[in-house]
């Protein structure tokens, strides 16, 4: 296992390599110039020249990459352009607001999407079947950023059970930080659990009918170990390799759920350092996305290691 | 393994139903966005007001009869608004979309046909903007291009290129391959050239999936932008706009909300259900063209069941089990019978053998006897009595209390028998743990015993071993192990040795004989090898179409066979000491249920049918039974 695990270590340095190249020349195409935005009109020409030394504006491109990755790889990530705060600082203290929403997004998603799954493939064209299908289409049709926004009306800001907006961490309070991002991973999360539903049916359904199942019935094992051990575990294989790609929508999704319920987290800090064109704090953002989907990827890739014995290098 | 066909034949009227169902779908989803492409185009004329003006005193006002949708923060006209607001749907979804086509494709296609480094760089950066959310994606573009619809629809069309140019390199790559070795023939025409023609009609197919997926996604995508203020700028109209505007007022009107979001819904949905039918009628052409051959329709007339007078068996010493009269149907309504009328019984310590085609309905007997036919299959008649108890009485909870403990099977194939996702030891003890309510300790050591036991070396390492790492042989001796765990008085052995090498073959009949001496249970043994047969079987009963047509102790099956089938089946063996092909054959093949002959279903392929053979013949005799009415004549004949 040990073994997998750096194998796909070694393999995703590249790729957070060519992330880094292809964000810094990217942000590096930015049309205006940052000593401009920063100072506006004001300042004389010296003062600019000055600021463009500062941000080593005035070395090539190729040079500020150098830098700037010899600095990232040490956690360095630069210094927003704005109000001087470090880069790395201010995702670091807005991580845990994304990463909540995205882990117990993916919580709900995943046991949902699973347990529908099951009970559609278990019973085909029966109604809870035709209702997984039908949720599953519609799932996949309605903005997650909307359903967020009915969800607040109802239990938010009619029944009063949760707040309507704000975040409270989880070292403050966990009752409390659970009810402050219960209904934002709702939000983000049924789609995906929609999508999940519809794999977890089709590679339930195709796994029930294997010979090994037929001969764990055969052998008077109950039909719950039968579906829940023989069948699962098996039914998960193709399932967790989508995982990786589902988790990464919900990610991308806590960005724009976080605007309905006022949460600060990285997308607020994405929307904002877009409109200022904070360079520094974009190149920042991306690759700390990227590290988080190289995590999960990671980790779903060892999930995978796990449940399918033939995929373990041996 | 006859399970192939013994699947359910599905009926004519489901696909008919579904058929009618997606044409519905497909009907409805296309007048929507009909509809939306015309409210897009005259959104001036058919909108009620102007949908910037603003009238503050109006502000957000609830729905009314000068007002259909309410009024929003600034007073304006929700309605005029929301129609607005496809005009920049259609917009944004052909924008994106076209940019991801035209991006994507002809890149795809330029990387497939030169290949080397241009395409290793440019996938590695597909690669890299895959791994990123979308979203985020489109944030950074939108960070250098500046917000706004065109704008953000740039980012989105690059974002979604990614999926074309990645369908465009795979076509180009799958097709290349082929014209190249076409090509060598074709002399004056051009690789590219070729190469073009082959690809266009390949593409097409996959990129009409694609764009019905895109066109979804881009929609969505746009109103999350223009939601968190990077799309659609105000005071412009768009979905995603005035749900940014209804957001900050939830509380004071939560209506506001409704329209925009049931607007963005609905256009998705039809775009998305429209897409899933071009996806079918595309599959489904495919499927069409790929297997020409028809599903079996079977004749009006159903195959008469069991009409023969029932076959009186005499009660064996120290009987297992005891069928008599089984009749097993297929399909809903009246069914389909696909074993009729079978009796047989076993003794403690015997082994039975159950020969025949494929087709004959041997594993099918095998499956009724532990009640795992499985969906669209039952016994309609008959009785299966293990150990003294009627079975098909039994709940699904009392079968399983049987399965295991008193009957178990081994399957033909070891290899996908054992699931690949457990060690091996671990189903054995598992097996004993919840069915025998053995301790981990004491299953596992019972496993290993067992295991040494059906002859497989170093037990305890081998227990722990996964499916995929051990050889057929083993696998089978596993699966036999696992069989054998709880001691059971019959056991169900279909095809055991079928999917194994001859030298294998032989150790594991070795094996059955050896733990048969040792446990003493009956043995149900399914085979269409009848030199197996003969080796390992007591007696033999020889299965056609769903019935039994002979049975006898097998050395008076092989010297004296009675039945012309089972006279054909041991003509079409060959022998060892008989080198001289071509061995005779049977000609023809087993009918499929439904399509039986009126009388003796074996008459279309015997070369001694008479008239008499076109009624139901019954099974005579006492000890040995046949069902043929030459069989007399036939026996003479054999004895001359």
């Amino acid at each position: 296992m040990l073994r997998l695990i750096l194998q796909r270590l070694l393999a995703l340095v590249p790729l957070l390599f060519i992330v880094s190249v292809l964000t810094f020349s990217f942000t590096s195409l930015l049309p205006s110039d940052p000593v401009d935005l920063i100072l506006g009109d004001t300042g004389t020409e010296e003062q600019h020249e000055m600021l463009r030394e500062r941000l080593g504006l005035n070395q090539p491109v190729h040079v500020r990459y150098m830098q700037w990755f010899g600095r990232a790889v040490q956690g360095d990530l630069g210094t927003s352009f704005f109000n001087s705060v470090s880069v790395m600082g201010a995702v670091m203290q807005r991580l845990p607001v994304t990463l909540s929403l995205t882990a117990v997004s993916a919580i709900i998603a995943i046991v949902v999407g699973v347990a529908a799954g099951i009970a559609a493939a278990l019973r085909p064209r029966s109604w809870i079947d035709r209702f997984a299908t039908l949720g599953a289409t519609f799932g996949q049709a309605v903005p997650n950023f909307w359903f967020g926004l009915i969800l607040a009306a109802i239990f938010a800001v009619n029944l009063r059970w949760f707040p309507a907006t704000g975040f409270t961490p989880i070292s403050d309070s966990p009752w409390d930080w659970l009810r402050s991002v219960i209904l934002p991973s709702i939000a983000l999360g049924t789609s995906s659990s929609a999508a999940i539903a519809r794999q977890v049916r089709s590679a339930m359904v195709g796994v029930l009918q294997q010979d090994y199942i037929r001969a764990a019935r055969a052998q008077g094992l109950s039909a719950r170990r039968i579906v829940l051990k023989h069948a699962l575990t098996n039914a998960m294989v193709p399932v967790v390799a989508v995982l990786s790609f589902q988790i990464t929508v919900l990610l991308g999704g806590a960005l724009v759920v976080e605007q309905v319920f006022a949460i600060n987290g990285l997308g607020t800090l994405a929307i904002g350092a877009v409109r200022q064109q904070d360079i520094p704090m974009i190149q920042g953002l991306v690759l700390v996305m990227v590290a988080l989907v190289v995590v999960v990827q990671l980790a779903t890739d060892v999930i995978y290691g796990l449940l399918n014995p033939k995929a373990r290098p041996s | 393994m006859t399970g192939s066909s013994t699947t359910p034949p599905h009926g004519p009227r489901q696909p008919r139903r579904l058929l009618v169902a997606s044409s519905l779908i497909a009907t409805m989803a296309t007048g929507v966005l009909v509809l939306l492409g015309l409210l897009a185009v005259f959104a001036d004329v058919v909108a009620p007001y102007d949908p910037l003006r603003q009238n503050l005193i109006e502000a957000l006002q609830w729905p009314s009869s000068s007002h259909w949708l309410g009024t929003d923060d600034l007073g304006r006209d929700v309605l005029s608004r929301l129609i607005h607001g496809s005009r920049i749907a259609v917009i944004a979804a052909a924008e994106g979309t076209a940019i991801a086509v035209l991006l994507g494709v002809p890149l795809g296609l330029f990387i497939g046909y030169r290949g080397g480094w241009w395409d290793w760089i440019v996938m590695r950066i597909v690669e890299a903007i895959v791994s990123i959310p979308g979203i985020m994606v489109a944030i950074v573009i939108i960070a250098i291009l500046g917000p706004g619809l065109h704008k953000a629809m740039i980012a989105l069309g690059i974002l979604y290129s990614t999926s074309f140019l990645r369908l465009a390199r795979g076509v180009v790559l799958a097709e290349r391959e082929e014209v190249y070795v076409r090509s060598a023939r074709v002399i004056g025409a051009s690789d590219s050239r070729i190469l073009l023609r082959h690809i266009l009609p390949n593409i097409a197919p996959p990129l009409i999936v694609q764009v019905t997926l895109t066109v979804g996604a881009v929609l969505l995508s746009e109103a999350g932008l223009s939601f968190i203020g990077l799309g659609v700028q105000p005071p412009d109209a768009s979905w995603g706009t005035m749900l940014n505007s209804a957001a900050a007022f939830m509380d004071l009107n939560w209506f506001l909300a409704i329209p925009p979001g049931i607007a963005i819904i609905v256009t998705v949905l039809a775009v998305n259900l429209l897409g899933d039918v071009i996806r079918d009628s595309i599959g489904r052409g495919v499927a069409i063209a790929a297997k020409p051959e028809a599903t079996p329709t079977h004749s009006g007339k159903p195959a008469p069941a069991a009409v023969a007078e029932p076959v009186v068996l005499p009660r064996l010493k120290n009987e297992v089990l005891r069928v008599e009269n089984l009749e097993v149907m297929v399909g809903s309504g009246a069914g389909l019978p696909i074993i009729t009328d079978l009796s047989f019984s076993i003794a403690k310590g015997e082994t039975l053998g159950l020969v025949g085609e494929s087709g004959s309905g041997k594993t099918m007997t095998g499956l009724a006897v532990l009640g795992l036919m499985g969906a669209g299959l039952r016994t309609t008649h008959g009785s299966i009595v293990l150990n003294g108890r009627e079975l098909r009485s039994l709940s699904q909870k009392q079968m399983e209390a049987v399965r295991g403990n008193e009957v178990a099977m081994v399957f033909q194939d070891p290899t996908t028998s054992l699931n690949p996702a457990f060690t091996v030891g671990s189903q054995i003890a598992e097996v004993l743990r919840s069915k025998q309510g053995l301790s981990q300790k004491q299953a596992w050591a019972r496993t290993v015993e067992l295991i040494d036991r059906v002859g497989i070396p170093r037990a305890e390492e081998r227990a722990r071993a996964y499916p995929h790492e051990l050889s057929g042989g083993m696998a089978q001796r596993i699966a036999i192990a696992r069989a054998l765990s709880c001691n059971p008085s019959l056991l169900i052995a279909d095809e055991p040795t079928t999917a194994l090498d001859v030298t294998v073959q032989q150790e594991i009949l070795d094996l059955f004989r050896d733990l048969q001496g040792e446990f003493g249970m009956a043995i149900l043994f399914v085979t269409h090898d009848l030199a197996v047969a003969a080796d390992i079987c007591d007696r033999i009963s020889v299965m056609y179409a769903g019935e039994m047509v002979e049975m006898a102790g097998v050395d008076t099956l092989f010297s004296a066979p009675l039945h012309p089938y089972t006279r054909g089946l041991l003509e079409a063996m060959p022998h060892a000491s008989d080198r001289n092909p071509p061995l005779p054959t049977i000609r023809g093949s087993v009918p499929r249920p439904g399509s039986w002959p009126t009388g003796c279903r074996f008459s279309n392929r015997c070369d001694f049918r008479i008239k008499g053979c076109e009624q139901r013949i019954p099974l005579t005799g006492t000890d040995r039974l046949v069902r043929c009415i030459r069989a007399d004549e036939l026996a003479l004949e054999a004895a001359q």
